[in-house]
């Protein structure tokens, strides 16, 4: 059980110095490492291990346990890890201090095993810390604008780890222990204000993470700065860890008898939970339909799908929490695919701005194909991952009498399509600018973790049973009813879902349509302008169309979708940064003036104690 | 079985049939509500036999590739719609799941234009998707109304409802979503005035002015399949489906119809006015039906 942190953090290390040795060690080293901690978590499968070691900090037990909770966590974390460091091989090149960057990719990862391996909460909040602080080091690793970011971020993480500590110490004054199953055990006869009070302190630290709404205002800058492949760890995952934070107390440690009886109808804990979800859902959504830079896009779209994974989780029903269940695995798969595709991009052209991009279709094939496949299941078309968990999560709050949750979770997908069909279009489609017409293909180290991202999206959506039945596996073990789940979706009296079937009705239109084509008259390739000009010539990069693509539209919305709570944060911070200046003009230099603070302050003291005592 | 597969191959084939008789109808009637004579009510099939056998032109395989994709989705869709008591695959995921599939129509087609560097693709993929957007927010809510009401997502489950305690247009409070959907249809099926999209005179057709011969032969078939989806999907949820074919064409074409004549008589609307418009009274109405349905009823 402790080979798992102590290999990813003794890799991390080794890493760096095989770093100061040879550079092409170092790579080698960072990637059979990662991979090789893939196939370590593999085998823990289905296991249920808990183990503790009373050599750990102050002489407090430290507790590693592995459940399948922790499991689908632990595999998504190493699988996204190896696959970054397999992507940074050729976009970290040539980079300065690259050394730094990989032990501190690996020290993420690590850290992010650790926290969900823990099962005590000190060790809980140690990881969360080393997490934390890689992650800033990681967002500012670009320097110039990156470091306010990475300010932003450590500013707003902070926050939450105080609120996380006052949690643990106020746990550990009421149980006495730091362990998870003791807390736990010890919570289920408190009042149920304390368990509110707990919740909520935990809800901030987690919601930091998670960047649920208003919580958020970190990731959009976080993003845009930070290295595309730690972009795709940070989207893919890291905020996850958020979620399951969140999972951890609501459904381990509280129990989800104990949480359904927090409150009752609207107001209840899960129900705010899922009202602040769906907010999260649409409003980031058409934010992400405003914005020009592609990560800034993905970025807010991160935040609106997260909003998908809680209100699933939240709204706790069997099928919504599989459906949000789900969407964390789905969300873990595309996002970090789309991610690399524009990294991929980026890498090629120097340029995420999407007013500016064009017609790569035909220069980056798998990149165009790998971006499809990562939007259509980002939108959850049929026959992709995120169709399924959508669907999961649609019909449970629609049968459950939620209808508005569920009104707020379909037009966060209109909205969906909005933006990533920008996305694929103003990088892949329409005309290519004269600037990128010798724009080489993404190299064979992008492209291996495209093409298995893209794999995974659609071998699970196909056969969702797979992931689906660990994720059940997860759902019995929390309390919830077991789903009758089948290799192509699920069974039920209510509505069933047959993924087979659509398969096999796109497959047979599909061969149907493409043999009927074949046998129309013969067509011609030609190329893009020629059918435009008609011949004629056309002024190249005159008329590039896709530039402010839904500029119509965009005018509409724009006054409505402000960031108003980062204007809001950026108030406080400005006015506590201008209070402190005028605080600091106390210190004048001048001893005269420290001598009458003293006085004065003596003066205060003797008034104060002449009040109190007469 | 062998019924079923009967049905499987009788749906499409169907559904083609009337959509293509409706797209002749529609020249015919606007032709004589603006006193002309109109084309032959067949015009549509002879232009699809003769583009089909014509040479074209292609930008590369996403050209080829996002037409079938449309053209295939299409398919899809009409089997998992009820058609007239023939339900080839209703039960594989319901009303949400043909939402979802309805998406591969105008994706594929945007990607298939894509490849082109014609503007005037570009501005019609666009306007495409921010009209979908404008009119999938009141369709949303109606459908979410009638989810919420017959307590499933199954369609063919809601058609049969209907059967037992009337249509679902003639009782309250659903007439009012009713009434929300028939506003949003010309916008479903690209009448006027929400022809923004293909807008002959500004932008030549839009997404679709670069296809010749076959490529604009499958679309023709493609569209046919459109129209028949927007209808059939309200005449089942709204009107009760039917329970025979004929029966289900009768109650399409009164509809169809009703839309030809707002289509002959209406200027378009400019596409943020459009935005407008459907965002306005239709979501009004939808919600209303929808906070009618799950507080009152």
């Amino acid at each position: 059980m402790e080979i798992l942190p102590l290999m990813a953090f003794g890799g991390a290390i080794i890493t760096y110095l095989l770093g100061k040795i040879s550079h092409r060690l170092r790579d080698g080293f960072a990637v059979s490492v990662s991979w090789l901690l893939v196939v370590l978590v593999a085998f823990f499968y289905g296991t249920q291990v808990c183990t503790t070691y009373y050599s750990g900090f102050f002489g407090l037990p430290f507790i590693l346990r592995m459940n399948s909770l922790s499991w689908l966590f632990a595999i998504m974390i190493a699988m996204l890890g190896a696959l970054s460091i397999t992507f940074s091989l050729s976009y970290m090149k040539g980079r300065e201090k690259t050394n730094f960057y990989y032990l501190m990719m690996l020290l993420v990862n690590a850290s992010m095993l650790g926290v969900v391996l823990s099962g005590d909460l000190v060790s809980f909040y140690i990881f969360w810390e080393i997490m934390s602080w890689t992650t800033f080091l990681l967002i500012s690793y670009n320097r110039g604008p990156a470091i306010a970011a990475g300010m932003k971020y450590i500013v707003m993480s902070i926050i939450g780890s105080i609120s996380m500590l006052i949690g643990i110490f106020s746990l550990y004054a009421s149980y006495g222990t730091f362990d998870m199953s003791g807390v736990g055990a010890g919570i289920a006869s408190a009042s149920s204000g304390y368990i509110l009070f707990i919740l909520i302190l935990f809800s901030i630290t987690f919601g930091i993470k998670n960047a649920i709404m208003p919580l958020h205002t970190w990731l959009p800058d976080a993003h845009s700065e930070a290295p595309t492949p730690f972009s795709a760890v940070l989207s893919g995952i890291l905020i996850k860890m958020g979620t399951y934070g969140l999972l951890l107390f609501m459904y381990v440690i509280v129990g989800s008898k104990l949480l359904f009886s927090l409150g009752s109808g609207i107001l209840s804990f899960q129900y705010i939970l899922c009202i602040i979800a769906s907010i999260t859902i649409v409003i980031p959504t058409f934010i992400a339909v405003l914005q020009t830079d592609a990560k800034r896009v993905l970025a807010w779209s991160s935040i609106g799908q997260v909003g998908y994974i809680i209100l699933g989780i939240a709204f706790g029903t069997s099928l919504s929490f599989a459906g949000g269940m789900f969407h964390f695995f789905n969300h873990a798969l595309f996002k970090a695919l789309l991610f690399f595709t524009v990294g991929a991009v980026a890498y090629q052209t120097k340029s995420r701005d999407l007013n500016s991009l064009g017609g790569l279709a035909k220069r980056m094939p798998v990149t165009f194909i790998a971006s499809l496949i990562g939007i259509f299941a980002l939108i959850g078309i049929p026959l992709t991952n995120g169709f399924v968990s959508k669907w999961l999560i649609y019909k449970s709050l629609i049968l459950e009498g939620s209808p508005f949750l569920a009104f707020a979770a379909l037009i966060g997908t209109w909205g969906t399509i909005l933006y990533s069909y920008k996305l694929i279009h103003n990088m892949f489609l329409g005309q290519l600018p004269e600037k990128y017409k010798n724009v080489k293909k993404a190299p064979l180290s992008m492209q291996i973790p495209m093409v298995i991202l893209s794999g995974g999206i659609l071998l699970f959506g196909i056969l969702p049973g797979i992931p689906l039945k660990v994720i059940n596996g997860i759902g019995t073990s929390l309390g919830f009813e077991s789903l009758s789940v089948t290799m192509g979706g699920y069974t039920s009296e209510t509505g069933a879902l047959n993924i087979i079937n659509i398969l096999a009705v796109m497959v047979v239109a599909g061969v149907l349509v493409w043999l009927f084509f074949r046998a129309g008259g013969k067509s011609k390739r030609v190329a893009q302008v020629s059918s435009y000009g008609a011949g004629a010539s056309v002024p190249t990069d005159k008329y590039h169309y896709t530039a402010e693509f839904y500029d119509p539209f965009s005018r509409m919305i724009k006054p409505y979708f402000r960031d108003v709570i980062d204007d809001f944060y950026n108030w406080i911070a400005k006015g506590a940064r201008e209070t402190f200046d005028h605080v600091r003009h106390l210190y004048t230099g001048d001893v005269g003036h420290y001598a009458i603070y003293i006085v004065l302050f003596l003066a205060f003291l003797i008034l104060v104690s002449l009040v109190w005592f007469l | 079985m062998i019924w079923e597969t009967v049905e499987i191959i009788a749906t499409p084939v169907l559904a083609f049939l009337i959509g293509i008789f409706f797209l002749g109808l529609s020249r015919k009637i606007m032709a004589r509500i603006h006193w002309r004579y109109g084309p032959p009510i067949t015009q549509p099939i002879i232009d699809i036999i003769k583009l089909f056998y014509q040479r074209s032109v292609s930008h590369g395989v996403i050209f080829d590739m996002g037409v079938l994709l449309s053209l295939a989705g299409s398919i899809a869709v009409v089997l998992l719609i009820p058609l007239g008591g023939m339900h080839a695959l209703s039960s594989s995921g319901g009303l949400l799941l043909i939402l979802y599939i309805m998406l591969l129509m105008p994706l594929g087609v945007a990607l298939s234009s894509g490849e082109g560097a014609n503007p005037n693709i570009s501005i019609g993929i666009s306007r495409k998707l921010i009209l979908s957007l404008g009119y999938e927010v009141p369709l949303i809510l109606i459908l979410l109304t009638l989810m919420t009401r017959y307590n499933t997502i199954s369609i063919a489950e809601i058609v049969s409802q209907q059967e037992a305690t009337g249509w679902a247009m003639f009782s309250v409070p659903l007439f009012i979503s009713g009434i929300a959907y028939f506003l949003i249809l010309p916008a479903i099926l690209g009448l006027k005035p929400f022809d923004v999209v293909s807008a002959l005179q500004e932008i030549s057709s839009g997404p679709e002015v670069e296809y010749g011969g076959k490529y604009l032969a499958l679309l023709t078939i493609d569209h046919a399949f459109a129209l028949f989806i927007g209808i059939a999907l309200f005449v089942d949820l709204f009107l009760g489906g039917a329970s025979n074919p004929l029966f289900f064409f009768i109650k399409m074409l009164l509809v169809f119809i009703l839309c030809l004549f707002i289509n002959a008589v209406f200027p378009r609307f400019r596409i943020d006015q459009a935005i407008k418009y459907l965002w306005k009274w239709p979501t009004a109405l939808a919600l209303a039906g929808l906070i009618a349905t799950s507080f009152m009823w």
